[in-house]
This record gives structure tokens, sequence and C-alpha cells, in this order.
């Protein structure tokens, strides 16, 4: 079995009186390792499927497996550990806290799981490095530019080296060159950390950089293809960041 | 987690401010009215020594500290005495030592008579700071409490004047910060000749008392002594330790009610101000708490993180109210200096209780939004704008 399997998932959201089928007994593997792209039109289930893997809402029907632990049946608190400890998650919007610095946020996760002061110093600098941040993480959110303010996040994200990394339209507030640039860091972080990638994207851009893309319509899977993994060039050059 | 809290909070700074000016203004009544009622316990606890060492016997219908148009015959100071488990009854007689003293802060300052035969004894329980006692056959010779002595300019061996009358100072009581630090004693037929110019007109022939101070023998319980005497003798009102005690207390009981609506007030203002400004901080924050129980943060982390941000701002405002209370406290104090009148008690309580008040309201205060922000649910809560 998959590191992530969902079967049969369903999730209505009523509203009104109004019943939407975001997902339709949908049924998903994901292996360990993968990069993959889940795409589709809006209010096809693509945030839908991706909440219901990262354990931030529940199924109305169906299961999910992470790690073959069945998350459809774990209370709220047991929620929040899977994804304290297996899950990190990358956000359209960044969601980082304004008050703290860039190092500070990323050690965020880190206190959550209850690691000691200097640990989480090395940790947090570890991974800053890794997303090429260097010298901005003394700096605020709001003196960072959208694609360092992304990096800090998958930086946040990739610190407490989960199993899994969730990213819901990481590049949609992005320009061309830094989706690229983000694409290319997670991609390469993938390759580096065998640490398991899943993106909704509607970017055509970027799910073509995916070694697989899921298409989902009316909350179902269309079509679910392996792909060659195709070469990142970023243009203009590096300098006109 | 502190330096967290503090950035959060600066966020909004005008808000933030506001509100903690609301709880420092809240606190700094407090502190000040808490200053007033240390000041009134002080008094109230003095008093008390002084009022339960001994039963006092009084007109019928005459209180404690009044009833100064009320008078005994000295005929019934032989009948208390008579009483079995009596000790000694003293005659005593109060006046006033100014003629319109009017209205003052604390116990008005008295001239008060007492029967020197075994009313040294009474006076044992005041401490000297100089001279002595009064003795048994002093006449023309007065005993001063602190106060009344630095108001008169008072030292020992010296002479006062008490109502125009010429008195030789024979001691100087120590400070008991309470009423007798207002009383002038002097011996019976001293004060009664007083009393005499000072009420022309009543009861001319007749030696008269006030009071009677009546001590207890050992192993005799007071209480029941006076019951007996109020059985015995007609036509007066005894006033037991336990009763003077009563009395007292109604005296700061008030005060203290003064002192509990304006606490209840400051806890009703300031405390619906935290809990909107953290209402409100909790809405704006709703993506931030959704993203922190996203990357794992517990339900009672957000809690204690909320509720930490409400107990600082109550903190803050007690502190810095409290600071203000003792501030104006100190300064009133000093002004008040010449006068001899001390109108604030500072004690640990005045300075700690604002802020520990200020600060358990805030964190009451918080717990309303603090459980709004974490029952929040992460999916919910990142969707908001």
């Amino acid at each position: 079995m998959g590191m992530i399997v969902t079967r049969e998932l369903t999730k209505i959201y009523r509203s009104d009186g109004l019943e939407v089928r975001a997902l339709d007994g949908l049924d998903l593997e994901i292996e360990k390792g993968e990069f993959l792209s889940i795409v589709g039109p809006s209010g096809s289930g693509k945030s839908t499927l991706l909440n219901m893997i990262g354990c931030l809402d529940k199924p109305t029907g169906g299961h999910v497996y992470v790690d073959d632990v069945d998350t459809s049946k774990l209370s709220e608190k047991e929620l929040t550990r899977v994804r304290r400890e297996k899950i990190g998650f990358v956000f359209q919007e960044f969601n980082l806290l304004p008050v703290l610095t860039a190092l500070e946020n990323v050690k965020l996760p880190l206190r959550y799981l209850g690691l000691g002061s200097r640990e989480r110093d090395r940790l947090a600098h570890e991974a800053i490095e890794k997303v090429g941040l260097g010298q901005r993480w003394k700096s605020r959110p709001s003196q960072l530019s959208g694609g360092e303010r992304q990096r800090v996040a998958i930086a946040r994200a990739l610190v407490t080296t989960p199993v899994l990394v969730l990213a819901d339209e990481p590049t949609g507030e992005l320009d061309t060159l830094n989706t690229c640039r983000v694409i290319e860091l997670m991609r390469d972080l993938n390759k580096e950390t065998r640490q398991t990638f899943a993106i909704v994207t509607h970017d055509p851009m970027v799910a073509g950089y995916t070694r697989r893309i899921v298409s989902l319509r009316d909350g179902k899977v269309v079509s679910d293809q392996p792909k060659e993994d195709a070469d990142i060039v970023c243009e203009p050059d590096e300098e006109s960041i | 987690m502190i330096k967290y809290v503090l950035s959060n909070m600066w966020r909004r700074k005008a808000r933030t401010m506001l509100t903690v000016l609301g709880i420092v203004i809240g606190i700094f009544a407090l502190t000040v009215l808490g200053g007033l009622s240390a000041r009134l316990n002080q008094q109230v606890k003095g008093a008390r020594s002084w009022f339960t060492s001994s039963i006092s016997v009084v007109p019928s219908g005459s209180s404690l500290f009044g009833g100064a148009d009320k008078y005994l015959e000295l005929s019934k100071v032989d009948q208390v005495s008579a009483v079995n488990g009596v000790d000694c009854a003293v005659p005593g007689i109060g006046v006033l030592l100014k003629e319109n003293a009017g209205f003052s802060f604390g116990a008005p300052d008295l001239v008060i008579g007492l029967d020197l035969k075994c009313g040294p004894e009474l006076l044992k329980q005041l401490k000297l700071s100089g001279g002595r006692s009064l003795q048994t056959g002093d006449s023309g010779k007065v005993v001063l409490g602190a106060t009344l002595a630095q108001k008169l300019n008072a030292k020992v061996g010296q002479q006062v004047m008490l109502r125009g009358v010429p008195f030789e100072v024979a001691g100087i009581f120590e400070t008991t910060l309470s009423a007798p630090d207002n009383f002038a004693f002097v011996s019976y037929p001293d004060a009664l000749a007083l009393f005499r110019t000072a009420n022309p007109f009543i009861q001319k022939n007749k030696d008269i008392v006030s009071v009677v101070y009546t001590t207890w023998k050992k192993q005799v319980n007071p209480e029941t002594l006076s019951t007996d005497i109020a059985a015995k003798v007609s036509n007066v009102r005894v006033i037991s330790p336990k009763d003077a005690e009563k009395q007292i207390s109604q005296f700061s009981l008030i005060f203290n009610a003064i002192l509990f609506g304006v606490a209840l007030i400051a806890l009703i203002v300031g405390g619906l101000s935290i809990i909107n400004t953290m209402v409100m901080s909790v809405s704006e924050r709703t993506r931030e708490i959704g993203l922190k129980k996203a990357v794992g943060a517990e339900t009672r982390t957000i809690l204690l993180e909320y509720l930490t941000e409400s107990a600082t701002i109550g903190f803050i405002g007690g502190l810095i109210g409290m600071g203000f209370g003792v501030l104006t406290i100190v300064l009133i104090n000093n002004a008040t200096k010449g006068s001899q009148v001390t109108v604030f008690g500072l004690t640990p309580l005045v300075v700690i209780g604002p802020v520990v008040f200020g600060t358990v309201l805030g964190a009451l205060a918080g717990i309303f939004p603090a459980f709004r922000a974490a029952r929040l649910r992460p999916v919910d809560s990142l969707k908001e704008d």
C-alpha cells in the first residue's frame, strides 16, 4: 500500500440547504518520494483533497490512510499530531506570521514539536540555507519579496523533515520567474531528501515540471499520468531577482 | 513567548494602549481606595485594642463613639463597681478639644478624663514614647496621643492649652495609628471642669460621667460580666468587648463595601474592554491561528498564547495604574504631613494587590476570546481574509 491512500473519499459541504459534493468517492495512491501535481478546474475538489490528505479537515465518507493510519477515524488532537510530525504545508498566500522574522517563522513548527531552543536554531538555519535564503533570515515577511516569502514558507514546511509536503497553489501569487524558481527548489529538495511533494496547481508550467499529473473533475480523478522528468530552466538570469 | 506576545500586542498600538488605559484608570482608583482602606484598617485595629480592653458602660441610647448629649450620674460608677467580677470601674468623660470640631477624618481630637484611682491601668496598653503615664493624684497634667502631641507641638514638661486651660505634659504615647493618637488623657476632675466650662447650662450641680470604663477580674468572662452589669444597673447600655468589636467593624465594613464596589466597576469596565480587544485580535488573526494549527499547534497552545496576551494587558495596566496610585498616595501624604493627618496607608497589599487584580482580570477576560481562537478549525480559518 502507498504512503498516502484514499478510498472512496467523499466530502460534502452543506450550506443554506445546498449540498456541494466536493469529493465524490475519490481513490488515489501516492508512493513515498513522489513529486506530483494535482490539477483541475476550480471547484474540481483539488484543495479539498489536499485538506483531507493534510488532516486539516475530515471527510464525510471514505478513508484517508497516511503511513497506514486511517486518519478519518482520528480525533482532533491526534490529527494535530499527524500534521505536526508527518506533514509540511505550503500555501498560496505564504501565511507567514508578520511579527516574526523569517528565521522565527521557520522555527515555529519546531516549537510545537517540543524541541529545545538550540536544536530549533540549528534546524531552522539549515532549512533557511536549503531554500537559499542566505542572509535574509533576519528580515520580517514585509521586508521580503513574494519569492523570498514563499522560500521561507517552504523552509518552514521542510524544517520538521515531514514525509509529505503539501503545497496548495504555491506559485499562485508569484511571477513567472519566481514560479519557476520555487518549483525548481521543490523538485531539487524532493530529489535530495526523497520527501513526497503533492502540489495543487492550475498552472500548466508547474504541472509540467512534476513527474505525475493527477487531474480532477467534479470530485473524481479523471486522468492520472506519469511524466518524464523535464529540465527546469528559469529565465531570465538569476541576477534580476 | 513573552516577546512574541508583546510584539503581537504592539501590532495595534492605539487599540492596545486604549485598552491598557482603561485598566490603568480602574486600577488607579482601586489603589488609591486601597490606600484609604489600609489607613482606615490601621486606625480601626488600634481603636479595637483600646476599646476592647474594657467594658464601656454608657447612657442607654448612646453609642461607643458618640451621644455627647447624654450623661450618667456618678452614682452609677459605684453600682457598676458593686457587680461581682468587676475589677475596677473608672468614671470617664470625653470633651471635644475644639468647640466646633465638625467632621474630621478618623477620630476627633478628644480630651478624655479618667478617674485616676485605677484609671492608669487602662492606659497601660498604650506605650509611652516619652515622659510618664497619668498617676493617681495627678492634677493639671496631661498625657497626649502621638498625633495630638505633634499637632500641639508639645514636649514633655512643657505646657499646652486645652480649651483655654493650661496643662503640663506629663507624657506622650507612641503612635498607634488609631483613635488614641488624637486623645489627651487628663484626670477626671480636670476634664469635668473643662466640660462644665464648655456646657454651662447642663446639669450644673451634679458630677456626671459619659462612660464608665470597666475592667474585669482575671478568669471572669467579660461577655458574661457585661450581661450581669446590664441586669443590675438600670438605664445604661453596656458595651462588651465583643459589641465594641462589632461597632468598630461596621465602621470599616462600609468603607470596604465602597472599595469592593469600585473594584467591581473596574472589573466590569476593564474586563469588557479587554474582551473586546481580544475578540478583535482573534478575528484579525484567524488565518494565523489556522496556520499555527496546520503546522501542529495544539488547542491548548493557542489557548495559552491568547490568555498570556490578555493577562499581559491586565498586568501592564495594573502596573501603571498602581504606579500612578502609589504616586498619588505618596504625594497627598506628603502634602498633608504639615497638618498631622495621614490620609493613606501604604501596605504591601496596597502595592501588590492591584497588580495581581489587574493580571487576574486580564486572564479571566481572555478566557472567552482565547477559547474562540483555540476552537477554530484550521481548514476554515485558513480560508479567512
